[in-house]
């Protein structure tokens, strides 16, 4: 560790910002962004914040932090934003709506924004990646599952790790079972019989944090998550694939916002720029980060059922306008069915 | 020091509580009578949520034995462990206590992961079973209340035992020489001598591991699994994804309310004990 | 020594077995966990397929584990200050409530514990929303404050139970003898009471170093911590550098406890 690294340590730990180590530090400026701790966080923090200081003279720092606990924290703060841009999933996304926690959002500030397909970016915030949602299994334990339907087979429910409504993969998950049992967005009744049914054979019932670490030590061999989480657990030699249902997989985006009150609006569009160009979403898309990109020029990695962001449309997809309202209720219908 | 001036020792603690603990409780309670974490408007409503509904009655009695278990089960080891101590010369007395306090300084990020790795289905126990035969197939032990239970105890004994090692500490190895060379047994010697002396510690410990085991969030839904409802997690879950604070308020302060309570209780038969 | 009866050695046998138990439970976690820290395996697993120093040297590797080391570091300021002001806050109550036979003594020993029963999180929250009404936004003061909350209840048991045992003569005599009381605090007190101000300093910074609820609403930015750090990089990615970052905490933690043993006696006085 060199001096000058040394001191920019402890800039940073006595609460300053970290301090500009080049000559150009007189005129730059710093900024907060929230970003979901892990493989994000780490992502950004090496791809997209030295070329922001590279380019911009902007000193990004990073507040990792899980979407839901972004919207708890700057709600409990009440107007003065704990950092000047979120990231989000659709569900925590329409919450933040809800709450006015977003400035007002001009996407003609974005001069990269002819990169991104039509709709990605509106009037609360523009899409920064997406997330191809289906069913990951242990190919050395299970046979590939066709579709949802599967995972309520009796081999497959044993091995299954369940989880709830609490996150937008986990909800989605939920949904696209429900559908394929014969029910709805607005009927998860078919879905809450055959939890019940299943319930005292499955593998385990999680948090979502906990899913990894359980699939690795073998307690589940099936679960649903993104092709994110089955490339990065692939790639550090956990025996994982990726299924696609025979009903398709669901995709979403993950949007960025600018915090209502932010001062550092430009920074944080400039932020918000440089995450969609074409050689940030090129690396954040490659080994180790494994970035589904929403670049129109860039092509997604090996795992994504997709060659260009514009096959999104062929995926199912949600109304998260519809699902919000209805979400509080399903969790208290999952704890409960599940605690039985 | 004299006893008249001596209180206003205490008086920047009592401050700094007020500031930084009472003042968010008042809002914590506040939040749970109000219809929204804005306090626009009294309401019943968060109240009327916690209890009176079934469901989180139940999470509340099941939070409240899950502690009493881990009281029942760190005691059962913490005991012996304490006596071996006292019988013990000062090396292995080192060993015990320096072992006694391995738990305090393991991360909870990795502590989690490792209860996975002991209890998972090709677990270390597992394992273990089916090797020695006493088992053919898999035990169910992560996300079932037993296991929970077995990881609380190594996360909570330290609780227990540095009290219960401090209490039967000051005991008088002389005390029970006589004892027994008076013909009493070992188990009534321990029971009539060491029992009494090692209450304190026993009912400081236990106060201790109550509370640290009832509001214990992540070792519960991490460990124990979605099957298995404690009101923590609800609060987590009421206040982080369903964004109802009002609720989420009422559902901790009815569990600060419950383990107050219980811990009241434990120092009440304390003092009752060593009086009687 | 006297003979033991058949009855009693096999209560004896049950003791030594409970025991035995009992200290496979304590310590068989943190092994797994030490030796986990080896492995080969590119993610945290157990059994490990081969051993290898590698993810410690990742975790020292000073540009790709940068944000660890300035969590590690923020983790370890706000542990100081907060074993710092929980000891000291805790030692100033304890010496009034053992030097008083008054009943709100009583009282107040009991209040100063509450906030061991409150669920941190509720306590995270409800403090990021009473500062921000008052306008103070998220700050190293803050989290500092809010750990020492948690911490203090502990360092007030170890320092009460040292207090307990002063000898009041003591005091009287060294007040006769013309001593101002800070004098008599520090060269009377102190030293008596000092293997539990040790022991509280202790488990205060361990408490806070560990700390994740409060942490999680009271932390910014610019002061990002090691156990939120640790369970991002554990959820998604299940990487190694936790187990290793775990296995320098217990190995300096261990090293800390028994420096502070061989100075003050500290594991006699562990006694929270």
């Amino acid at each position: 560790m060199n001096a000058i690294h040394r001191r920019s340590l402890l800039a940073a730990s006595l609460g300053t910002a970290a301090l500009p180590f080049g000559p150009a530090g007189a005129q730059t400026t710093a900024m907060t962004a929230a970003v979901y701790p892990g493989g994000w966080d780490e992502a950004l923090a090496a791809v997209l914040a030295p070329r922001l200081r590279q380019q911009s003279n902007i000193a990004v720092s990073f507040d990792p932090l899980f979407a839901v606990d972004q919207i708890a924290k700057a709600r409990a703060a009440r107007g003065t934003p704990p950092f000047d841009v979120f990231v989000l999933d659709p569900g925590p996304r329409v919450s933040g709506i809800d709450f006015g926690l977003f400035e007002p959002f001009d996407a003609t500030r974005l001069p990269s924004r002819g990169v991104l397909p039509d709709g990605y970016s509106d009037a609360h915030g523009a899409a920064v990646a997406a997330q191809v949602v289906g069913i990951a299994y242990n190919p050395t334990k299970v046979a590939k599952p066709a579709g949802w339907r599967d995972l309520f087979r009796p081999e497959y429910a044993s091995r299954l790790g369940l989880t709830g409504f609490g996150t937008t993969f986990g909800t989605i998950s939920l949904i696209e079972m429900a559908k394929s049992l014969g029910g709805s967005e607005a009927n998860m009744d078919p879905l809450f019989a055959e939890l019940r049914r299943i319930r005292p054979s499955v593998a385990a019932v999680a948090q979502p944090a906990a899913m990894a670490g359980l699939f690795q030590q073998g307690q589940i061999d099936v679960m649903y998550t993104n092709t994110y989480t089955v490339t990065l657990l692939r790639s550090r030699g956990v025996p994982i694939a990726f299924a696609v249902p025979e009903t398709g997989a669901a995709a979403f985006v993950t949007t960025m916002h600018i915090a209502k009150g932010s001062r550092n609006a430009a920074s944080a569009y400039t932020y918000i720029d440089t995450m969609i160009s074409t050689p940030v979403q090129t690396t954040l898309a490659a080994a180790p980060y494994f970035f589904v990109p929403v670049n129109k020029e860039v092509t997604p990695g090996e795992d994504v059922p997709m060659r260009s962001i514009a096959e999104i449309s062929n995926f199912v997809s949600h109304d998260w306008a519809v699902i919000n309202p209805l979400r509080a209720g399903w969790i208290q219908r999952f704890n409960r069915e599940m605690a039985g | 020091m004299q006893e008249n001036g001596v209180w206003r020792l205490a008086l920047p603690l009592a401050l700094a509580q007020a500031l930084f603990f009472l003042a968010p409780l008042m809002l914590l309670v506040g939040t749970s009578f109000a219809t929204d974490e804005n306090l626009t408007q009294a309401s019943l409503r968060a109240w009327r949520d916690m209890l009176g509904d079934s469901f989180n009655i139940m999470s509340l009695l099941n939070t409240l034995r899950l502690g009493a278990l881990a009281v029942v089960a760190t005691t059962l080891l913490a005991v012996p462990l304490a006596l071996l101590h006292m019988a013990a010369g000062p090396r292995l007395k080192r060993i015990i206590l320096l072992a006694a306090i391995l738990p305090l300084l393991t991360s909870v990020v990795v502590r989690t992961f490792s209860w996975i790795v002991i209890l998972g289905r090709e677990g270390v126990i597992n394992s273990a079973l089916i090797w020695s035969g006493l088992a053919t197939s898999p035990v169910a032990l992560l996300q079932t209340e037993p296991g929970l239970i077995l990881a609380l105890t190594q996360i909570e004994m330290p609780l227990m035992l540095l009290p219960l090692i401090a209490a039967t500490a000051r005991i008088d190895p002389a005390l029970l020489d006589a004892s027994v060379s008076l013909g009493g047994s070992l188990l009534r010697t321990l029971r009539r001598v060491v029992l009494p002396l090692a209450l304190p510690g026993l009912v400081a410990g236990a106060t201790l591991v109550f509370a640290s085991a009832a509001t214990a969030f992540i070792s519960q839904s991490v460990i124990g699994g979605g099957r298995l409802n404690y009101l923590p997690a609800q609060v987590w879950q009421q206040a982080m994804v369903v964004f109802d604070w009002p609720v989420a308020a009422a559902m901790a302060l009815t569990l600060m309310g419950s383990v107050l309570m219980v811990a009241g209780a434990l120092s009440l038969l304390g003092r009752g004990a060593r009086h009687a | 020594m006297h003979r033991l009866t058949g009855a009693d050695r096999l209560v004896a046998l049950v003791i030594i077995a409970l025991a035995a138990i009992g200290f496979l439970i304590l310590v068989g976690p943190v092994l797994i966990v030490l030796v986990t820290s080896f492995t080969s395996s590119r993610a945290l697993r157990f059994p490990p397929p081969g051993l290898t120093f590698r993810w410690y040297l990742e975790l020292f590797d000073p540009v790709r584990s940068a944000q660890i080391h300035v969590a590690a570091l923020n983790s370890l300021l706000v542990a100081t200050l907060t074993a710092i002001s929980a000891t000291a806050l805790a030692t100033g109550a304890a010496l009034a409530v053992a030097r008083t036979r008054a009943g709100w003594a009583r009282f107040a020993e009991g209040a100063f514990l509450a906030p061991l029963v409150l669920p941190g999180i509720a306590f995270g929250l409800a403090s990021l929303m009473f500062f921000s009404w008052l306008h103070q936004p998220p700050s190293l003061l803050l989290l500092v404050a809010g750990h020492t909350m948690i911490a203090t209840p502990f360092a007030l048991r170890t320092v009460g139970a040292s207090a307990a045992g002063m000898d009041a003569a003591l005091l009287e005599s060294s007040a006769v003898l013309g001593a101002s009381p800070w004098r008599t605090f520090r060269r009377v007190v102190l030293p008596l009471i000092m293997p539990g101000v040790a022991a509280g300093a202790f488990l205060s910074f361990v408490s806070s170093l560990d700390n994740v609820p409060v942490s999680l609403f009271l932390s910014s930015a610019q002061t990002d911590m090691l156990p939120i750090r640790l369970w991002g990089m554990m959820e998604t990615a299940l990487d190694v550098r936790v187990a290793a970052a775990s296995g320098v905490l217990v190995t300096g933690a261990f090293v800390l406890l028994l420096v502070m043993d061989r100075a003050v006696g500290l594991t006699r006085r562990m006694s929270v």
